[in-house]
C-alpha cells in the first residue's frame, strides 16, 4: 500500500522561498519590537532627560541616543515589512498568514514613523520646543484654563440642552402630513443648516444686540445661537429616529384609542429618543468644539472658554503651547464623550436598552 | 368638553334593537391605481365570529383595517352601532376604544412591559387610576394564561405569548368587538395553537369576533359565519361547514381545494 509520505520540515532558506509558519511568527515579532523601538524609545528618552523644562526636550530630541534608536527602529521595521509582505501568500496556514501581515503593517508603521521623527529632529528643535512645549509658562495659567474649560462646557451644555427640547419639538412638525405645518419648520431648519455657525453667532449678537437694541451680553448670545442651531441639526436627527419606528406602533397605538399626540408622546418619542441617542452625542461633541467661534464676540476675562484662552494666552507671550494646552483640554472633555457613544451604540445594538424589540 | 356635549358623540347604551354591530356599506378602497376593494356589503351582529378567508392579495386585511378605520375606505360607509364612521365629524379615537384589533406583528410597545402595554391605554385613554388599570392588566393576563409574565419585556416573550399579551391589550379595553389580522401567520406552528386556544375560549364567551385568518380549521370549527373574499369582493358567504362542505363557486371550490 502506498503511503503518503510526511512533508519534509522547511528550513532556512527555502523557508523563505515556500513560506513557513514559524517565518509568520518571526515577521510579526520583528515588526512588532521596530514599532517598541520607534515609540518606546523616544518616550524613554524623553522621560531619561526629562520633559518639565523646553531646553531638556529639545537636548533629548537632538540627542545620539534618540538619534540611534530611531535608526535602528526603521531599519527593523524595513525588514518586518519586506519579510512579512514577502511571504505572507506563501504561508502555509491562516494564523501564520494573519502573523506575516501583521508583523509587515507594524514594521511599516515603524519605518514611517521613525524616518518622519529623524527628519523632524534634523530642524530646530529648541525653537520648537520653546514654542510648543513651554509648559512652564501654562503651569501658572492652570486656573485660566479650567475657568475656560468650565465655560465651553456651559456654553456647550446649555446649547445642546435647549436645542434638543427645541429639535424634538420641529421634529414632530417636520413629519405632519400637512404641508402647512411642515413649510415654516422646513425653512427654518434649512436656513440653519445652510449658513454658517459663524454667521448665526453674528448676527444674533451684533444683529440684536447693537442693531436692535436688544441688551444681552455675548454669552446669552451665544447660548441662543447654539440653541438654535442645535435645535435644526437635532430636528433632523429625531425626525430620521422617530421615521425609523415601525408603522404598525402607530397602528397598534392608535387602535387602542389613543390619539395622534398621545401616540407620539407614549409610544413613538420614548422608542426613537433612545434610537437617537448616539447621534445626538455625537452633536454635542461637534457643539462642545463649536463653542470656540465665540471668541469671535469679545469675552469679559471671565467668560473665556478654553480656546480663547489659549488664544488669549498666545498673544500675550507668543508661545504656541497655549493652543497645544487648550487642545489638549478639548481632548479631556471629548475622548470620554466619544468612547461613551461607542459604549452606548453597543448597548443599544444588543437591546440591552430596551430599544430594540 | 364632555362627550355628552358633542353633537356627534358616541350613543350611550345599547346598540338599536335589531340594528347589526357592523354594516359596511358599498366599500371601496382604491391604493393608487390599484382597486384592492370592491364593493364590499356586510353585516355583523352581537355574539357573533365571522371568519374571513382568501388568497393573500384577495383584500380581507384590508377589509379588516376598515372597519376600524386604519385604512379610510375610498368610498362607502362603515356603521358602527347604528352610526356612520366614515363621517369626518365622527371622533374616531372614541370609536376605537370600542374596538379592539389584534396583528400579525403582535405590534407590542418594546420600551414596556406587558403590564405596560395593557395599562397605557387604560390610564391615557379610559382615564383609570394606576391601581385599578394594573389590576386589570393582571386579571387580563391570567385570562391569556401569561400571569407570571406581567413584568417581562416583549423581547424576553416568545412569539406565542406575544401574541397573547397583545390579545389581552384588546380585551383590556372591554371591547364591543375584536379584530384579528392574520395573528397566527407569524407564528411557528408550535405556537399558533396556544394564541388559536385563547381565542377560541374567547370566541365561547361569546365575543364578537371578526377573524381574518388562513387556520381553516379553525375557520370551520369557531366561525358562526364565514366569507370567501377574492380579489376584493365577496364570492361566497355563509354557514363554516356549510361553506366548506359544499362550495357553491368554482373560485371557492379551488381555493379549498388548495389549502386543505
Amino acid at each position: 500500500m502506498n503511503r503518503i509520505p510526511a512533508p519534509r520540515p522547511i528550513r532556512g532558506f527555502v523557508a523563505l522561498r515556500e513560506g513557513s509558519r514559524p517565518l509568520g511568527v518571526v515577521s510579526a515579532v520583528v515588526g512588532g519590537l521596530a514599532l517598541a523601538v520607534v515609540l518606546g524609545g523616544t518616550t524613554s528618552v524623553l522621560a531619561e532627560y526629562g520633559i518639565r523644562r523646553e531646553d531638556r526636550i529639545a537636548a533629548a530630541l537632538q540627542s545620539r541616543e534618540l538619534f540611534t534608536l530611531l535608526v535602528f527602529g526603521s531599519l527593523l521595521g524595513a525588514g518586518a515589512t519586506a519579510l512579512g509582505f514577502g511571504t505572507y501568500r506563501r504561508m502555509p496556514t491562516r494564523v501564520s498568514r494573519e502573523e506575516a501581515i501583521a508583523g509587515a503593517v507594524l514594521g511599516l508603521q515603524a519605518a514611517i514613523g521613525g524616518l518622519a521623527l529623524l527628519w523632524f529632529i534634523q530642524g530646530d528643535m529648541e525653537r520648537f520646543a520653546r514654542n510648543f512645549l513651554s509648559f512652564e509658562q501654562i503651569v501658572p495659567q492652570y486656573e485660566a484654563f479650567l475657568n475656560g474649560a468650565r465655560n465651553t462646557l456651559v456654553l456647550a451644555g446649555a446649547g445642546e440642552f435647549f436645542g434638543v427640547i427645541l429639535g424634538l419639538v420641529l421634529s414632530v412638525f417636520t413629519i405632519s402630513k400637512r404641508a402647512v405645518v411642515r413649510a415654516p419648520v422646513r425653512v427654518y431648519i434649512n436656513l440653519f443648516r445652510g449658513t454658517p455657525l459663524l454667521l448665526q453667532l453674528s448676527l444674533i449678537y451684533f444683529g440684536l444686540a447693537l442693531g436692535l437694541g436688544v441688551n444681552m451680553s455675548a454669552y446669552t448670545a451665544a447660548i441662543l445661537a447654539f440653541s438654535l442651531n442645535t435645535g435644526a441639526y437635532s430636528a433632523e436627527v429625531f425626525r430620521a429616529g422617530i421615521q425609523s419606528i415601525e408603522r404598525g406602533q402607530m397602528e397598534a397605538a392608535r387602535g387602542l384609542g389613543l390619539g395622534y399626540m398621545q401616540s407620539m408622546r407614549y409610544v413613538i418619542v420614548p422608542q426613537a429618543v433612545r434610537r437617537v441617542i448616539p447621534p445626538l452625542m455625537n452633536e454635542f461633541v461637534i457643539l462642545i468644539k463649536d463653542t470656540s467661534l465665540i471668541a469671535f464676540l469679545g469675552l469679559s476675562y471671565a467668560q473665556r472658554d478654553l480656546f480663547t484662552v489659549g488664544s488669549q494666552g498666545y498673544s500675550q507671550f507668543f508661545n504656541a503651547t497655549f493652543y497645544v494646552a487648550s487642545g489638549l483640554g478639548y481632548l479631556v472633555v471629548t475622548l470620554p464623550l466619544i468612547r461613551l457613544v461607542t459604549w452606548v451604540e453597543k448597548r443599544l445594538r444588543s437591546g440591552l436598552l430596551g430599544a430594540v424589540a | 368638553m364632555s362627550r355628552e356635549a358633542n353633537a356627534l358623540g358616541w350613543p350611550a347604551g345599547p346598540v338599536p334593537a335589531g340594528a347589526p354591530l357592523i354594516r359596511l356599506e358599498a366599500i371601496h378602497k382604491w391604493f393608487g391605481n390599484l382597486h384592492v376593494l370592491k364593493g364590499i356589503d356586510l353585516d355583523l351582529a352581537s355574539g357573533h365570529v365571522l371568519v374571513v378567508i382568501g388568497t393573500s392579495g384577495s383584500g380581507k386585511s384590508t377589509l379588516l383595517r376598515c372597519i376600524d378605520m386604519l385604512e379610510e375606505p375610498t368610498s362607502g360607509h362603515v356603521w358602527f352601532k347604528g352610526r356612520d364612521i366614515t363621517d369626518v365629524r365622527v371622533n374616531l379615537n372614541e370609536v376605537r376604544t370600542h374596538m379592539g384589533i389584534v396583528f400579525q406583528a403582535f405590534n407590542l410597545f418594546p420600551h414596556k412591559t406587558a403590564l405596560g402595554n395593557i395599562t397605557l391605554a387604560l390610564e391615557k385613554v379610559l382615564h383609570m387610576p394606576r391601581d385599578q388599570a394594573r389590576e386589570r392588566a393582571r386579571a387580563e393576563l391570567e385570562h391569556v394564561g401569561l400571569g407570571q409574565k406581567a413584568l417581562s419585556h416583549p423581547g424576553q416573550l416568545s412569539g406565542g405569548e406575544q401574541q397573547r399579551v397583545a390579545i389581552a391589550r384588546a380585551l383590556a379595553m372591554r371591547p364591543d368587538l375584536i379584530l384579528f389580522d392574520e395573528v397566527t401567520s407569524a407564528l411557528d406552528p408550535k405556537l399558533v395553537a396556544e394564541v388559536l386556544a385563547v381565542m377560541q375560549r374567547l370566541a365561547s364567551e361569546g365575543t364578537t369576533m371578526v377573524v381574518v385568518t388562513h387556520e381553516m380549521g379553525f375557520a370551520r370549527e369557531v366561525g358562526t359565519h364565514l366569507v370567501f373574499m377574492d380579489e376584493g369582493v365577496i364570492v361566497e358567504q355563509g354557514e363554516p361547514k356549510a361553506v366548506f362542505d359544499n362550495p357553491q363557486h368554482e373560485q371557492t371550490r379551488r381555493f379549498l381545494s388548495s389549502v386543505l
